[in-house]
């Protein structure tokens, strides 16, 4: 009986490795060393993940490792695999790097439990734990101002929005006596219902940074460290989407209009960030609003309720999370304003193509991975007749190149930044950026088989 | 004898809910917002078990629900105050008006 808990392997070993990580001292090399063993733990998580298969409900069905949660599950491991190692080449700004890298494993630990849950409960506490690490890392930099104001606004809002959340869960158990995904029965529960359904939506609207509820991550993001940004931005969102995938499949048939909800704060999260983006001259304030537009995008591919348009959103949280995190660790590395990348191609030409290909990834354009996500997320929304919808997502894809290209711009045609000290090598750091440049095109390649096992079939 | 039904609990704690939510966005106290997020948190704690015991008296989910919300609530004020210390030690002052490093 108790081989099928195997399954569950990469979560046990990846909080293992997070408790490692954080007596780390012990070890030879201390934290140098704690943070690699914490980079070798997450990787071997990975592996794991990727490897373990699938099972149906399990534990009284509160969990549910399916194929999607494989593939969100992989990618959160390899994804906090590759981030602790870059930063134990580089380490964090004035701080240690062993807690940094414990609480990222937690984090993770969190999120990929977070892919699994088929229970208001265990989501919950998956959500939390995913999240609470967050903000400690945000506000890594004890001495630091503004970092931690924008950390306490992070915070203040996020647990705003987790209560609201957890009131409309309270008044979804009271309407269907359960708190199982499958037992959630809505109907005939009226307003009641929508209330419950509602105020569940806007408290994962605003962890994920939908349009109306997104204010919060400019300005959290431009206040933290930039090592800090590429984690926060990008793994738990992968989580975020797989769960709010499983949700919205079992509540959509009750509540009827929520495909029009979805539709109309995905179409405001493409405008409001992408437009937003355009004026921006600090990476981490330009990244932040690019993730309120992709956060768009996969809105666009869970919208209409349909198993391809799930697979296809959960491919697309890895395609733009591999990028979006690459592009952080940079900003991490030179500085976060525009103008500390500016001939970044002369100085690091390496680099700068990878830069290139996380940029040009994001926007879409054939054949890296970003393209192949947006093909999928636009195809599942034409099948389901979203037109309007995808025609807007186009648009704004088109306008998002504006921004993006402007970065390309200032690394090859910019100014050199006054007063710039070399970087010392970091061999760990550098690996973890060619992985990711690497992995930027080999999703992309290998996109077809990935979305076939996603069960996304685009007819 | 007057019965109490489910409507009256649920009424009290949307009242609660509604009071925490206008402290939250209306103070300016960072020990002040928090409070009120607690306030909230309570509200929701009471929904859960009322609806616990008249939905499902034998079998507690709710009741089990709330005792976890309780200890995450718990973690995460302290959390809250760590960051609210962490800010007061370096600038002698907790008003979130005052906080205006980054612009909005």
């Amino acid at each position: 009986m108790l081989s099928g808990y195997w399954i569950f392997a990469p979560e046990v070993i990846i909080v293992v490795g997070a408790i490692i990580a954080l007596f780390g001292d012990l070890l030879p090399g201390r934290d140098r060393t704690a943070a690699y063993v914490g980079a070798a733990i997450a990787a071997l998580a990975a592996v794991l993940a990727a490897t373990g298969g699938t099972a149906g409900p399990m534990i009284f069905g509160q969990v549910e490792p399916d194929e999607i949660a494989r593939f969100a599950r992989t990618g959160i491991a390899a994804l906090t695999a590759v981030w602790a190692l870059w930063v134990a080449g580089r380490g964090m700004p004035d701080e240690r790097r062993r807690d940094a890298v414990a609480l990222a494993l937690f984090a993770a630990g969190g999120g990929m439990l977070l892919t699994m849950a088929e229970d208001l409960i265990i989501m919950y506490i998956a959500l939390e734990l995913s999240t609470m690490p967050a903000y400690v890392l945000m506000g890594y930099r004890r001495r630091d101002v503004p970092g931690l104001e924008g950390a306490l606004k992070y915070f203040l809002l996020a647990m705003l929005t987790s209560i609201i959340m957890l009131y409309g869960m309270s008044f979804l158990y009271g309407i269907s006596g359960s708190t199982a995904f499958v037992e959630l029965t809505l109907e005939g529960s009226g307003m009641l219902g929508v209330l419950g359904v509602m105020l569940t939506l806007v408290g994962l609207f605003a962890k994920m940074s939908a349009a109306p509820f997104h204010y919060w991550a400019p300005d959290a993001y431009a206040g933290a460290p930039a090592v800090s940004v590429a984690f926060v931005s990008t793994v738990p969102k992968i989580a975020g989407i797989a769960v709010m995938a499983r949700l919205l499949h079992a509540v959509a048939s009750d509540v009827g209009g929520l495909v029009t909800i979805m539709a109309v704060v995905a179409a405001a999260s493409m405008l409001l960030g992408n437009l937003a983006a355009l004026p921006q001259s600090d990476l981490r304030r330009l990244m932040a609003y690019s993730g309120v537009a992709h956060t768009g995008y996969l809105f666009m591919a869970l919208a209409p309720d349909t198993a391809a348009g799930y697979g296809a959103a959960v491919f697309y949280t890895i395609a733009y999370a591999v990028p979006s995190m690459a592009i952080m660790l940079v900003a991490a590395e030179e500085g976060a304003g525009l103008a500390d990348v500016g001939k970044l191609a002369a100085r690091r030409p390496l680099v700068a193509w990878s830069m290139v290909v996380w940029l040009v990834s994001l926007i879409g354009i054939p054949p890296l991975a970003g393209f192949f996500g947006k093909l999928y997320v636009f195809g599942s929304a034409l099948n389901a007749g979203l037109v309007w919808l995808v025609v807007l997502g186009v648009l704004t894809s088109v306008v998002s190149a504006g921004y993006y290209f402007r970065v390309v711009r200032e690394m090859f045609f910019g100014e050199e930044p006054a007063g710039g000290v070399s970087l010392e090598r970091a061999p760990a750091a550098s690996f973890a950026l060619a992985v990711m440049a690497v992995a930027t095109v080999a999703i992309g390649i290998g996109a077809s088989p990935l979305l076939a096992a996603l069960g996304v079939v685009l007819g | 004898m007057m019965q109490v039904g489910p409507s009256a609990f649920m009424a009290l704690a949307a009242v609660l809910f509604s009071l925490g939510l206008y402290g939250a966005v209306a103070r300016k106290s960072a020990v002040m917002v928090l409070m009120s997020l607690e306030l909230m948190a309570v509200a929701v704690s009471l929904n859960m078990v009322a609806l616990s015991r008249f939905v499902t008296p034998t079998e507690m989910t709710g009741q089990v629900f709330t005792i976890f919300t309780m200890v995450v609530s718990a973690a995460e004020i302290g959390l809250g105050l760590a960051l609210v210390l962490a800010i007061y030690r370096q600038t002698r002052s907790i008003e979130l008006t005052r906080m205006d490093t980054l612009k909005g």
